[in-house]
Order: structure tokens, then C-alpha cells, then sequence
């Protein structure tokens, strides 16, 4: 039997998935806390022990992500963009917009049918639409990231924030719990303004259906429902939105050892 | 006569109170997030300090992002026009102002002793002392070591991004590299310093320069700025009073006119109502 396995080191989450040609067969994901090469070692480890795995086992590993360069084992990287793009063509090949919310990022990709990058629009001057003011907000108002989804689908009067940015967020934050604003507003308007955010990368690209929300941002159906709201679009989540990336750079790392091999045998 | 000059700014409350004289006393304390109770407070404490009671205050201005939340000011003034004013009587041969508060920054260009023009960000964290301070808590550390700290550095490792969320995810990896804390710092100070020198770049810099604001007393900033600016800048004794310097004198100014005019300046009915809420305050009773 042939295994592969795809790693993806974010900024705050390392995942971690094992597949051969049937298609999955297991995945964990774990905290980065701070040490990156740790946590590539120890998730990757996690799911082989899933499926019963020894790592001699595996013939092509792949990694993507902002942690990649701390990936020990040899391992054929690719940039996170492409590996998002081949991970949920794998998913949902029906798609053709690609809204991926990591800790770091807010992506739009646009993909071919074969599930190759059409374009993309990322947000690299700021921080706003990506996941790390989830967790700023979260820690400010006293709950856990993963209850705001459900919590701000209860507010009927979203709380506006003003200034734009990530870290201003929570200044503005504190001064609406100062005034006594309820916190399922306060996390209905954060969802709104990152929303609005990711709608004006968006807008950069002729959005085409059907759409899909990858990241950690697709598990907060809080903010999904606010994106729907703002993109005007139907979005579809696949099983496991945290792990595209990951089996991208399993599909990625297979299509370069194939092309290699086809290569020399030539 | 007296006046006084109120700057509720996001992090620091300032207040000035100054005799027609000239001779003004101050106080500065943390905002906290309640400000309109807090306020009465530091007031209060000013006003012990200066011996007065407050019926002897003859006119109140107040400025920064809480002025309106000074229910006892006779006139809120924008923090532009305080700054200006409270620079310039500090500095008559001032063109340009460069002030790095926690929450904003601004440069304002000043000819004969008015604004010529200003720019002004406080919708992004970078540029502004909050990026210093996220640093700060990343690295453990307080934000009145950091700037030291960052002179020591022979080799700055180059911050390239300049959002404050995306610098700090930075910090992460090259702390993981292995670079020195004092090289980090000095890096950030650097992109600190680029970022406020291209805003304020926006409206042209000319001699003298005075910095003000929390982040005029970091020494690192205030070095890479230099750096950039090619020349040495001017700061006050105390960089944080500006605004309500200005203040006051403007308190002074409006009052002094309305005697002029042959009427006593217009004082709102109110008084100062006891705080209640921050209570861990010593006492001035």
C-alpha cells in the first residue's frame, strides 16, 4: 500500500492529514503554542497513530503554510494558496470561488475546473477579516473562540465598529462592554466588520459560484452567515474546512513526484 | 484668573491648570475605560494639588477622543488645535508637529502659529504606540524598556510588514530563527519610525521638528526617527502635556476675549460630582 501525508503549519494551527489512493484516512490537527517544528513533528504523529501508521511508511510527505520551512522531514512544499485551491477542488469540485479564513489570513481564490489558481486577492497590508481578532475579542469579552459562531447568531443588533483594524477592534470592544453592550452584539458586529472586510477583497475578483469558505473561519457559523449576507452568495462549507490545505499539499506533492518519475523513465 | 486644560486621551488623562500669569501645574493619570466618572477624579486631584476649589477655575477647555465626555468643560476643542497651541508656546520657531499618541498619531504643520495643515491616522494600529505595545506584551516586557533596549542592537532585523498583527506574527518566526530580542526591537522601532515618517512625509516636514506624545519618550523611536529625518528633533520636558497646555491657553485666550469684549466669559452651571467608582484611588480628602 502507498501512504501520503500533507501537512499544514499555520500561525496558530498545525494539521495534519494521511491519505492513499482511496482517499482519507485520518487527520488531527494541534495548537502551534509557540513552537512551530514541535508541532508539525507532534501532529503529523497524531494522525498516523489514527490509522495506525509508523512515518517509515509514508512515500510522499507535503507541506504548505506559514510554518512549512520548520517541517523536519523531508517534504515537497508548495505555497498556500495553490494547496487550498487542489484541496477543496478535491472536496467540492463544484466550486470555483475559494473564501479561505485562517488566524493570519483572508483569502479569496478563484479556481479553474481542473482546480487550478485562476487569481487570487489576499490581504497582505491588513490583518482585518482574518481570524486573529476572533481571539483577541474572545479573550477580551471572557468566551471561547469556538461558542462566538452560536452566541452571535442570537443578537438582533450588531454593535458597529468603527476603526477597521484588528487591534483597535478590541479598544472598541472594551469600551462597548463599558457601556454595557451586550456580548452577543459586540461578537455579531465583529463578525459583521470582518465580513464587510472580506467582501472588499472580494470584490477585487469577479466572485463566480459556487462558493466555498475554507479556514478556521468556515467552524464560526456566525461569520459565515454574515458573509453570506454581504457576498450576496450561497456558501458551501466542506466536511473538514480546516484540512484543505493540508490534503492540497498531499495532491501537490503527488503531481510533482508523479511528473518526476514520469520524467525519468522517460 | 485660572483656567484649565483637559486632554481625555485614550490612555492618559492630562490636566492643566494655569494662573493669567503664566505659571501652570499638572497632573497626568490613566484614562481606564470609564472616563466620565474618572474624570471628576483627576480634576478633583488638580485641583488639591493647585489649592484651589473649583469655583475659582474661571474658564475649562477640554480636548483628545474623551473631551466629550467632560460634562464640566466650558468648550471642547479638537486635539489639533490644543496640540498646536500647547507646542508652539513651548517652541515659537516650530513648523512641524509629530505626535505618537497610544491610539493615533499625527503630523501638523504649523505657520505663524496656526495650522497650516495635518494628517492624522487612528483607524490603524500601526503608527501608533499601540503597535509598541502589542510588541511589548509579545516579548514579555514593559513598554518603557523596550526603546532602551533597542539602542543595543548593532543588527535590526528588518520588520517587513506593517500591520500590527502581521508584524507580530513576524516577531514569532524570527524569534523561532533565533534573533536577538534587542535586534527585534530595534526592527520594530525602525518600521515604527518609517511608517510615522511616511505619514507625516504627506504634509512636508520642515525644521523644527517637535515630537510629542508617549511615544516621544521612547528613546529608540525617537533615534530611528531621527535617522529618517536626517536632523534632531525637539521634546518637551514632559511630551505627554502638550494637549492640555494647549488647552488651557486656549481656556485663557477665550476667557481673556470675552473680558476684553466687556463680558465674563460664559461658564456652564455645573459642578464636579464625587466618584464612586474607582475608589482604589488614593483620596485627596
Amino acid at each position: 500500500m502507498i501512504y501520503y501525508a500533507g501537512l499544514d503549519v499555520g500561525s496558530l494551527l498545525a494539521k495534519a492529514v494521511i491519505m492513499d489512493d482511496d482517499g482519507i484516512l485520518a487527520y488531527s490537527v494541534r495548537s502551534i503554542d509557540g513552537n512551530f517544528r514541535q508541532a508539525a513533528r507532534q501532529v503529523m504523529v497524531e494522525a498516523l497513530d489514527k490509522c495506525g501508521l509508523l512515518s517509515e511508511t509514508l512515500n510522499v510527505v507535503g507541506a504548505t503554510g506559514l510554518g512549512a520551512a520548520f517541517v523536519n522531514d523531508p517534504a515537497v512544499r508548495n505555497t498556500e494558496i495553490s494547496c487550498q485551491a487542489r484541496g477543496i477542488h478535491y472536496l467540492l469540485p463544484q466550486v470555483r470561488t475559494l473564501i479561505e479564513i485562517g488566524d493570519q489570513s483572508a483569502r479569496v481564490i478563484k479556481l479553474t475546473e481542473k482546480g487550478m489558481v485562476a487569481d487570487c486577492v489576499v490581504n497582505d497590508k491588513c490583518a482585518m477579516g482574518s481570524g486573529s481578532v476572533l481571539q483577541t475579542i474572545a479573550k477580551v469579552l471572557g468566551i471561547n473562540v469556538t461558542d462566538m459562531g452560536e452566541l452571535s447568531l442570537q443578537s438582533a443588533n450588531p454593535v458597529r465598529f468603527s476603526a477597521g483594524c484588528s487591534v483597535f477592534a478590541e479598544t472598541e470592544a472594551i469600551s462597548r462592554i463599558a457601556e454595557n453592550a451586550r456580548i452577543e452584539d459586540i461578537v455579531a458586529g465583529l463578525h459583521q466588520a470582518m465580513a464587510f472586510k472580506i467582501g472588499s477583497i472580494a470584490q477585487k475578483i469577479k466572485i463566480e459560484s459556487d462558493v466555498a469558505v475554507t479556514g478556521g473561519g468556515a467552524c464560526n457559523p456566525g461569520l459565515v452567515k454574515m458573509l453570506e449576507k454581504t457576498i450576496g452568495n450561497k456558501l458551501f462549507l466542506p466536511r473538514e474546512p480546516m484540512f484543505s490545505g493540508a490534503i492540497g499539499a498531499v495532491l501537490m506533492a503527488l503531481e510533482k513526484v508523479r511528473m518526476e518519475k514520469l520524467c525519468c523513465s522517460n | 484668573m485660572f483656567f484649565a486644560g483637559l486632554d481625555v486621551g485614550s490612555t492618559m488623562t492630562k490636566i492643566v491648570i494655569r494662573k493669567d500669569s503664566g505659571d501652570y501645574l499638572s497632573i497626568i493619570k490613566p484614562t481606564g475605560a470609564e472616563h466620565r466618572r474618572f474624570v471628576d477624579k483627576v480634576m478633583t486631584e488638580a485641583l488639591y494639588k493647585a489649592k484651589l476649589s473649583f469655583e475659582q477655575i474661571d474658564y475649562i477647555v477640554a480636548t483628545g477622543y474623551g473631551r466629550v465626555n467632560v460634562p464640566f468643560a466650558d468648550t471642547q476643542l479638537s486635539e489639533i488645535t490644543c496640540h498646536m497651541k500647547g507646542v508652539n508656546w513651548l517652541y515659537p520657531s516650530v513648523r512641524t508637529i509629530i505626535d505618537i499618541g497610544g491610539q493615533d498619531s499625527k503630523g501638523i504643520k504649523v505657520k505663524n502659529g496656526k495650522t497650516n495643515s495635518f494628517v492624522m491616522n487612528d483607524k490603524c494600529a500601526a503608527g501608533t504606540g499601540r503597535f509598541l505595545e502589542v510588541m511589548a506584551e509579545l516579548l514579555g516586557m514593559k513598554l518603557e524598556e523596550i526603546g532602551e533596549m533597542a539602542l543595543r542592537s548593532g543588527n535590526p532585523v528588518a520588520i517587513s510588514k506593517m500591520c500590527t498583527v502581521f508584524a507580530r506574527q513576524e516577531v514569532l518566526l524570527r524569534l523561532s530563527d533565533g534573533a536577538a530580542l534587542e535586534d527585534i526591537l530595534a526592527g520594530l522601532h525602525q518600521a515604527l519610525a518609517a511608517r510615522i515618517f511616511s505619514m507625516v512625509s504627506k504634509i512636508g516636514i520642515e525644521r523644527e521638528v517637535v515630537l510629542t506624545g508617549g511615544g516621544a519618550k521612547n528613546a529608540g523611536l525617537v533615534k530611528f526617527l531621527e535617522e529618517r529625518l536626517g536632523f534632531s528633533v525637539q521634546k518637551p520636558d514632559e511630551p505627554l502635556l502638550t494637549g492640555a497646555l494647549g488647552a488651557s491657553l486656549a481656556a485663557q485666550e477665550i476667557a481673556q476675549k470675552a473680558v476684553a469684549d466687556g463680558a465674563m466669559p460664559k461658564q456652564k452651571n455645573h459642578t464636579l460630582t464625587p466618584a464612586s467608582f474607582f475608589e482604589e484611588m488614593p483620596s485627596v480628602n
